[in-house]
């Protein structure tokens, strides 16, 4: 039963930091905020990866994935902060109500 | 002792997290944010995933971070530092998370995961830590299965099993994630050159 | 004649005469494009057409030679010897003969019908007087001299066949020969005649414009002498056709040219009218020549004349179809039907071994058809009112066209179509003949423009030939065609050099006394005054050419009447109408060239014309004279057209046809000869001294006369109300039909047009509406509520990053609450 109880914990877990993550994105008029809600997203969803890799089937398949996740959130936050300087330069703030020039 | 640990991690995981949300300040959000990726990799280590956890270390916390720290020198200067949206966006935003995560919780406590288990072993065969034929040193140890599997070659799967098939490993994912990241590196420092004060028709 | 020979010169009169007709096509077709040659003053065009009709002339003449070399010249050996001698003889020793007769008709390709000539003297000999030397001519055998066959065959559909057919004897050469030289001589006269019209302004005095101008164009010279290249064409392609549906094309033709040449001076409203007057009468004529042939093609199923080939197993033609060797028909069905032969001696057969007939009124009919066609062509009564209108068209038009060779066309038809008509075909032609002859002369008593008395007399004289034929006198008709040409060709031209002279001065009643400003001109119009009179210095043979031709008529007249005592009118109309031509002629010439002048300024500016209108005056009038030298009937010119007889005409025919006539023999008319010739003499002498009585020794006024009878002058000069009768029987009505059929459609036919048209316009205005209101606004809505919800929805992209986030969680809470609340597992 400890095992079922640690998988169920380490999977709340990754849910609260999911969650979080999610909040954070849609709350944050920061635009650096919101790219700290990404990575929390993506710290949960490796959460869960390596949940099932020890407690499920997944065995090294899970680890590996994990190990993926963390280097393109690497590449992905690189890429999302060139944007948000590339914004700065542009209109001198980074607030992300600012940013509606896509509006319809 | 695993589970004291595990509690541990785990509320300072979330905790971190939650302080994230809730902070005003950027680089108050971004020390949170180290605290919440350093719990989680102790919960890595926890789940006998050494590399991983400290490939977290590694990048994450040293270099994703200073990464978002150095974002918000350049441009989160003055008046930037603390920017707060209104109340009513913070309550909405909280109740749809709070669904959001009975939601998650729910549906995975409902699941009866040996059951589930079982009959996935029964498909699949036993799982990588309960073979017979793989032994490493301790149980975390999975560098060199790892590093094997990124080049191709599945200790974990192929040896002793008198399969006929060989399993693909992640030798392509691993090149193209390579060559990814080299494209992501030239694409964001091509965006992120530096134009200020460059008219418009010098573009 | 072996084949061989017959070959050879049928080769070279079919080439010789080829030329003579088509070199005038051909001159035609470069005058008319060739145009007036750079300048309006060029004669060339008139020297091209009168080299190519003069050498015409000279092929018609070599080809005479030819033929006349090749046959012995026909007939007209033995008919000369025969003339002298009595014709009461028997002709009992005709076994004896015949032996003779075979050798000089021995053909070694064994055709039957080549040798027949001589049997049918025994057959012909019951109650006939033939003299023994008569055997083998007096045209006992017309297909021994004829040369016929096919220049081109144009199209074959099924059994009809088209093709460009030749049938050269002894009349088609003679036409030719007539026919080359009247028109050559005509060609000079014309060079000198037309010549007013060498001029880029030629001032037409009988168009009026208003304002009181006259008409100026351009001079017309060459165009009237490719006028006439085309009229000798086809005037000769008609008298060489082979068959009855080109002499039909050729007829048409030699009508068009004849509304050409009438129309010449187009733009006077009276000669357009006359040209249409003479097409259009001709037309009616026609419609019955097509009746005829339509009933030839059907029961015949052939058009060509004959097939004379020695050796050839041809198809037979129409002569041979109709009579057998002696010129019989054979009746079958007690006469109500007419054997076909098939030229060998046997009767044609149907597929099922019927002997092939013709029922005999539809023979009546056809013959009666064609006739019509002559009726048109040669101005008979009652169509004859189109030939004085006719001579609004230059004089060498009259001359050429109207009096020597057009209007002799219909006359050379019935001649050559003889075989065809049935008995009571020939007695319709001969009263119309009379009707016609007594017609135009009373008429050419009264009218005054010197023209118009010599159409008259035109109409007169093609009545006497109509006459003619029809009692029975095949030779007196076809002789007096060509002395009539000649004669009245000479006084047309005769006339042209007066008008010229008297600067286009028609009336005679403005002239007078011009024999001493014109002395060429009037002392041959008195030669030819003289020829058309008939008159003969009695007891001599001393006669122009009128004389003998004249006599001719009579006698056939005078032996038709005797033999069928009914047909008294028959003589004794031409008898008296002899008498009115020689007063008509003889006033013509008194009233023009003798006496005081009646117009003064008209006689100061008469002069003679020059050398180039008076030298074919002269040669005409040579021929006009002496065309009948030799005696008449024992001369040259009837010897030959004599060779050409049809088999029937020579012994006569008792009881004939289902009216029962009897047609006089060569015998029968000769015993008439002398009481006709003397009968007609006098006749002549007596108008001539009315005539001199009237107009020249003015004894006589004519004036009170015409007071006297004035009615009877009125009548005469309405030309016996023809003109205002036809107006108002055919003219007046087609005129209101036309105004009916114009009305009707205008009010109706156009009517349904614009209903038609306006409908679519008011459907189409309708549709427009449609259009507009219906799919327009459809479309217009889709367009708007498409824009509209486009618009609305535009909204939910409201650019703000925050909310799409939002969006994404509501989403998923959503997504997974539908999942677990309505699939639960």
């Amino acid at each position: 039963m400890e095992q079922q109880i640690g998988l169920n914990g380490y999977l709340a877990v990754g849910a609260v930091l999911f969650v979080c993550g999610v909040i954070c994105m849609a709350t944050k008029r920061n635009a650096v905020g919101v790219l700290m809600g990404v990575e929390l997203v993506l710290n949960g969803a490796n959460v869960n990866f390596l949940a099932f890799s020890r407690f499920g089937t997944l065995g090294l398949d899970g680890q590996a994935a994990a190990l993926f996740v963390i280097v393109l959130a690497a590449a992905e936050a690189a890429v999302a902060l060139a944007i948000v300087l590339s914004f700065y330069n542009n209109h001198q703030t980074i607030d992300v109500d600012r940013a509606t020039q896509l509006k319809g | 002792m695993e589970s004291f640990l595990f509690t541990v991690f785990a509320v300072t995981a979330c905790g971190g997290a939650v302080a994230v949300v809730l902070s005003q300040h950027v680089v108050r959000m971004a020390f949170w944010l180290v605290i919440s990726l350093g719990s989680t990799a102790g919960l890595f280590f926890l789940l006998n995933a050494d590399f991983v956890g400290a490939a977290q270390l590694l990048i994450y916390v040293g270099g994703t971070v200073v990464l978002l720290i150095f974002g918000v020198m350049l441009t989160a200067s003055g008046p930037y530092l603390k920017i707060s949206g209104s109340p009513g966006e913070l309550l909405q935003a909280s109740v749809v998370g709070l669904a959001f995560l009975s939601i998650l919780i729910f549906s995975v406590l409902r699941i009866d995961w040996d059951e589930h288990f079982a009959k996935l072993e029964q498909a699949a065969g036993p799982s990588f830590f309960e073979r017979p034929t793989y032994r490493p040193a301790s149980e975390g140890a999975t560098v060199r299965g790892l590093g094997a599997a990124l080049l191709g070659t599945r200790f974990d799967r192929d040896l002793g099993t008198g399969d006929d098939e060989l399993s693909t490993g992640y030798l392509l994912p691993f090149e193209i994630i390579s060559v990814h990241l080299l494209v992501v590196l030239v694409g964001a420092a091509y965006l992120a050159r530096a134009k200020r004060k460059v008219t418009r028709s010098e573009e | 004649m072996s084949p061989e020979e017959y070959l050879t010169v049928g080769t070279s009169l079919k080439w010789l005469l080829g030329i003579a007709w088509l070199l005038p096509l051909i001159g035609f077709a470069i005058e008319i494009f060739g145009g007036y040659w750079g300048t309006r003053h060029s004669k060339t065009a008139a020297w091209m057409a009168v080299g190519c009709i003069g050498a015409g002339f000279l092929c018609s003449a070599a080809a005479l030679v030819t033929w006349g070399d090749a046959t012995d010249w026909g007939a007209l050996a033995v008919a000369e010897a025969d003339h002298g001698e009595d014709h009461g003889d028997e002709h009992g020793d005709h076994a004896h003969e015949a032996g003779d007769g075979h050798e000089h008709h021995d053909h070694a390709g064994g055709e039957g019908h080549a040798h027949d000539d001589d049997h049918h003297h025994d057959d012909a000999a019951a109650g006939h007087d033939h003299d023994a030397e008569h055997h083998e001519q007096h045209a006992n055998d017309p297909f021994a001299y004829a040369f016929s066959g096919t220049y081109y065959r144009l199209a074959t559909f099924g059994r009809l066949s088209i093709a460009i057919d030749y049938y050269i004897d002894g009349l088609t050469l003679v036409m030719f020969v007539m026919v080359t030289l009247i028109a050559t001589c005509i060609h000079v006269f014309a060079v000198g005649y037309m010549s007013d019209e060498l001029t880029d302004d030629y001032e037409d005095h009988f168009v009026h414009l208003p304002g009181g101008r006259h008409f100026h164009r351009p001079g017309r010279f060459y165009r009237f002498f490719a006028f006439l290249s085309l009229f000798s064409f086809s005037m000769l392609g008609l008298v060489l056709a082979g068959n009855i549906f080109q002499v039909f094309v050729f007829w048409e033709l030699v009508g068009v040219c004849s509304y050409l040449l009438i129309g010449f001076y187009v733009e006077r409203h009276s000669a357009s009218t006359a040209a249409n007057k003479a097409f259009i009468m001709n037309r009616v004529g026609d419609f019955g020549f097509l009746i005829g042939l339509m009933i030839l093609w059907t029961w015949f199923g052939t058009f060509q004349f004959a097939d004379v080939t020695p050796g050839s197993e041809g198809p037979p033609g129409l002569f041979q179809m109709v009579r057998d060797s002696q010129g019989q028909l054979a009746l079958a069905d007690e006469g109500d039907s007419v054997l076909l032969h098939d030229g060998h001696g046997r009767f044609m057969a149907t597929d099922d071994g019927q002997p092939r007939s013709i029922p005999y009124f539809l023979l009546v009919a056809a013959g009666l058809g064609i006739f019509a066609g002559c009726i048109g062509k040669s101005a008979q009564f009652p169509l004859q009112t189109w030939l004085p209108d006719a001579m609004e068209g230059p004089t060498p038009v009259s001359a050429l066209v109207h009096s020597a060779t057009m209007v002799a066309a219909g006359v050379y038809l019935a001649g050559r179509f003889y075989p065809l008509f049935t008995p009571e075909v020939l007695l319709t032609i001969a009263y119309i003949g009379c009707i016609t002859l007594f017609l135009g002369a009373t008429i050419a008593v009264v009218v005054t423009d010197i023209k118009r008395v010599l159409a008259y007399s035109t109409i007169s004289q093609l009545g006497y030939m109509m006459l003619a034929l029809g009692v029975g006198g095949w030779l007196a008709g076809l002789f007096h065609l060509v002395t009539h040409a000649f004669f009245k060709s000479l006084m047309f031209l005769c006339s042209g050099s007066v008008i010229h002279g008297c600067h286009h001065e028609q009336e005679m009643t403005k002239m007078g006394g011009l024999r001493t400003k014109m002395p060429i001109t009037a002392y041959t119009m008195l030669i030819g005054v003289i020829a058309i009179c008939g008159l003969a210095i009695p007891g001599t043979t001393l006669a122009f050419s009128g004389f003998y031709s004249k006599d001719a008529i009579v006698a056939s007249g005078l032996t038709f009447m005797a033999l069928n005592a009914e047909h008294l009118l028959l003589f004794l109309v031409p008898l008296i109408t002899a008498g009115i031509t020689a007063f008509y002629m003889f006033r013509l010439w008194f009233m023009t060239f003798t006496g005081p002048p009646r117009d003064e300024h008209i006689y100061e500016h008469a002069h003679e014309s020059p050398w180039i209108m008076t030298a074919p005056l002269l040669v005409l009038s040579v021929f006009a004279a002496g065309v009948a030298w030799g005696g008449g009937e024992s001369g040259p010119l009837a010897g030959l057209i004599l060779s050409s007889e049809p088999a029937h005409v020579g012994p006569g025919l008792p009881e004939a046809g289902q009216i029962g006539l009897n047609l006089p023999g060569h015998g029968d008319i000769h015993q008439y000869h002398h009481t006709a010739g003397t009968a007609a003499l006098i006749a002549a002498f007596a108008g001539l001294i009315i005539s001199f009585v009237f107009y020249c020794s003015r004894s006589v006024d004519p004036e009170t006369v015409r007071r006297q009878f004035s009615g009877l002058h009125a009548f005469l000069v309405e030309k016996w109300q023809f003109d205002r009768l036809y107006d108002v029987a055919f003219v007046h009505p087609v005129h209101v039909v036309a105004s009916w059929c114009q009305a009707f459609d205008r009010k109706v036919l156009d009517g349904i047009l614009h209903g038609a048209s306006h409908l679519t316009v008011a459907v189409a205005r309708w549709d427009r509406l449609f259009d507009e209101a219906v799919v327009d606004r459809l479309v217009n809505i889709v367009g708007s509520v498409t824009f509209g919800v486009g618009s609305s929805l535009r909204h939910i992209q409201t650019g703000r990053l925050r909310q799409y986030v939002m969006f994404i969680a509501l989403g998923v809470v959503s997504l997974f609450i539908l999942v677990f609340a309505f699939f639960p597992r």
